[in-house]
């Protein structure tokens, strides 16, 4: 018999937690506040309450606040990312990162900063990301096997050699602009190592509003994520439109992964991680698969950044070291279990 | 009741043609064999009779209407492939697995209600596949996996199952009770169509058997019939002492 926890009561358990963690993470760090002050900062905001001395008020608001959130949208946003990707390739071992998603759009916000688009518009650093992590995507798609269907070794090799490519001419931008156009080089670096120190209010709500968005296209096609995992020929038998559900759902993942990587920068790990977590306890239908993948991813990058800002401040750690330390185990214990001849 | 037709159907791969021409008629109530060398397009012609692939020329009825007309849902509760493989890499227990036949039934916005549970409940029990539904379909045999599958077509309420080898790889007794299953469903009705290189085992247990040879249909009729000596040598390659009593008739599962 397979033992699974309901997605109801992971929910149950998971989103109180993850609130109860966020709301710690604020009230933690160097200046230390009380709840009180951090729920009448919050409420100030809302023009419930006086706001708390301007000083610490911006520590809540400002500082502490944004970055709680773009960890939760950003966790969301990559697992959701993830557990696509991974009934897409009908393999446990896709992710955004793996087969080039995440370089892709990180190349595709390189071109744009490096050619000077971005002071055009807002809307540029996301579109180039998008169609950054689009084309890679398509790319590792093909040489995979395409329609013909994948196997984990062309996978992961496709992704290897897409993902050197794109971090090669990432390293050509970086080092092309590292003389005279140093800011655009540090811009571009700073997407590479992945953090939330300079997020603002707006990139959470720009990320916010990616995930609901994309989350939402993603609601009917729930049931569409587990027939096609039976193959394709299984699935079009069940009536799935194949071609037509995996763009969708290519598209919706594509833009997840770049929509955060392009404010947070490269996270690694989360996408592939954070799904196999959650198909683990919940089990692997869709309907409770990607909503508690999405509350753990969540949590997880929350308690990244938390390791990050409170745990090691002076460390210098940035968030996407901590999950990589965290995650980059985690798959090496995946490809152990594979190795034993066990499924992932 | 539903019978399905093949009528001039020709398809390609690029330039390699695989059918040429085919007809066959698939009546309700039987369960037609269809074989032919390796690589002479069995699946090919599954997969057009289920509508998942176009012919080039030619087309596919169902009840005299265009199969490609028909609407991807409407058709798939019309008629059921069971691909040779669709094993999955995820840890789906067998139930789950066979709910997915009830996809075509469940609108995109709902979840399955009870009546699709008791359809589920009802193809496991034909199947014989209650007692390890709840496990993971990783950790099933060959032939109780290929149950699940079974049991999913039947629960799409299909009238018309298409099964690609459906006793590949299985051992006398599994096959011997997958071939009984598949009996039982023509004799209620089913129009059923199987691939299989296992002629000795299966066609004497099927009312027609359909020879697909140089991309085209070569023979099709009763058993007893299709196989003639001359038949099998040409088709096969192969020559037999007794075609028509060379197989072992009448094998039970235990």
């Amino acid at each position: 018999m397979t033992k699974r926890l309901s997605a109801r009561m992971f929910l149950l358990i998971g989103i109180p937690l993850t609130l109860a963690i966020a709301l710690i993470s604020i009230v933690q760090g160097r200046a230390d506040l009380s709840i009180a002050q951090v729920v009448q900062a919050l409420a100030a905001e809302l023009n419930l309450a006086e706001p708390l001395d301007p000083h610490h008020q911006a520590i809540v608001v400002v500082i502490r606040l944004p970055r709680v959130l773009i960890a939760l949208v950003a966790g969301s946003a990559l697992s959701i990312a993830g557990s696509i990707m991974q009934a897409v390739f009908r393999n446990p071992l896709a992710s955004p990162e793996i087969l080039g998603t995440a370089q892709g759009s990180a190349l595709g916000a390189t071109v744009a900063i490096a050619l000077g688009w971005t002071a055009t518009s807002s809307l540029v650093l996301p579109a180039s990301a998008i169609l950054g992590a689009v084309l890679v995507t398509v790319v590792v798609y093909f040489v995979a096997g395409g329609t013909r269907g994948f196997s984990v070794a062309s996978l992961l090799l496709a992704g290897i050699a897409m993902n050197t490519l794109v971090g090669a001419l990432i390293a050509f931008a970086i080092s092309k602009l590292s003389g005279d156009k140093w800011d655009q080089g540090s811009q571009i670096l700073y997407w590479l190592m992945g953090n939330f120190e300079k997020t603002t209010g707006p990139d959470v709500i720009a990320v916010a509003i990616g995930l609901g968005a994309f989350s939402l296209i993603l609601l009917p096609f729930m049931r569409d994520m587990d027939v096609m995992t039976l193959k394709d020929e299984g699935a079009s038998a069940l009536g799935v439109n194949v071609l037509f559900v995996r763009s969708v759902l290519l598209v919706v993942a594509c833009a997840l992964t770049a929509v955060t990587v392009a404010f947070v920068g490269g996270i690694a790990f989360v996408g592939l991680v954070v799904p196999h977590m959650a198909r683990l306890v919940v089990g692997p239908t869709h309907r409770a698969l990607v909503p508690c993948a999405a509350v753990l991813g969540a949590f997880m990058l929350l308690i990244s950044d938390y390791i990050c800002r409170v745990v090691l401040p002076d460390t210098g750690l940035r968030v996407g070291v901590v999950m990589s330390l965290l995650g980059a185990p985690f798959f090496l214990y995946l490809l152990m279990r594979l190795r034993r001849g066990r499924q992932l | 009741m539903t019978d399905l037709r093949a009528e001039r159907v020709f398809f390609a791969y690029g330039e390699h043609t695989v059918l040429n021409g085919v007809d066959l008629v698939l009546e309700p109530g039987t369960m037609t064999l269809l074989a032919g060398r390796n690589g002479v397009g069995k699946s090919t012609l599954l997969s057009l009779l289920a509508g998942i692939r176009k012919p080039v020329e030619g087309v596919v009825l169902v009840d005299d209407e265009p199969i490609g007309a028909m609407q991807s849902m409407v058709r798939a509760r019309t008629i059921t492939l069971i691909p040779q493989d669709s094993d999955t890499s995820f840890e789906f227990t067998g139930r789950e697995i066979v709910m997915m036949g009830r996809h075509p039934h469940i609108s995109r916005f709902s979840v399955p209600v009870a009546a699709d549970h008791e359809v589920v409940e009802e193809a496991l029990a034909i199947t014989d596949a209650g007692h390890f539904a709840d496990r993971s379909v990783r950790t099933l045999s060959g032939g109780e996996l290929r149950r699940i599958h079974i049991a999913r077509a039947l629960a799409t309420k299909a009238p018309v199952l298409l099964a690609d080898e459906p006793t590949a790889n299985l051992d006398l007794e599994h096959a011997v009770a997958i071939l009984r299953l598949l009996r039982g469903l023509a004799g209620e009705g089913h129009t059923v169509l199987l691939s299989s290189h296992d002629i000795n085992l299966i066609a004497p247990r099927c009312d027609r058997v359909a020879l697909l040879h140089e991309s085209e249909i070569h023979t099709v009729g009763k058993p007893e019939e299709v196989l003639s000596e001359d038949v099998v040598a040409e088709v096969f390659g192969v020559t037999s002492r007794a075609p028509t009593g060379f197989f072992p008739r009448e094998f039970d599962a235990l």
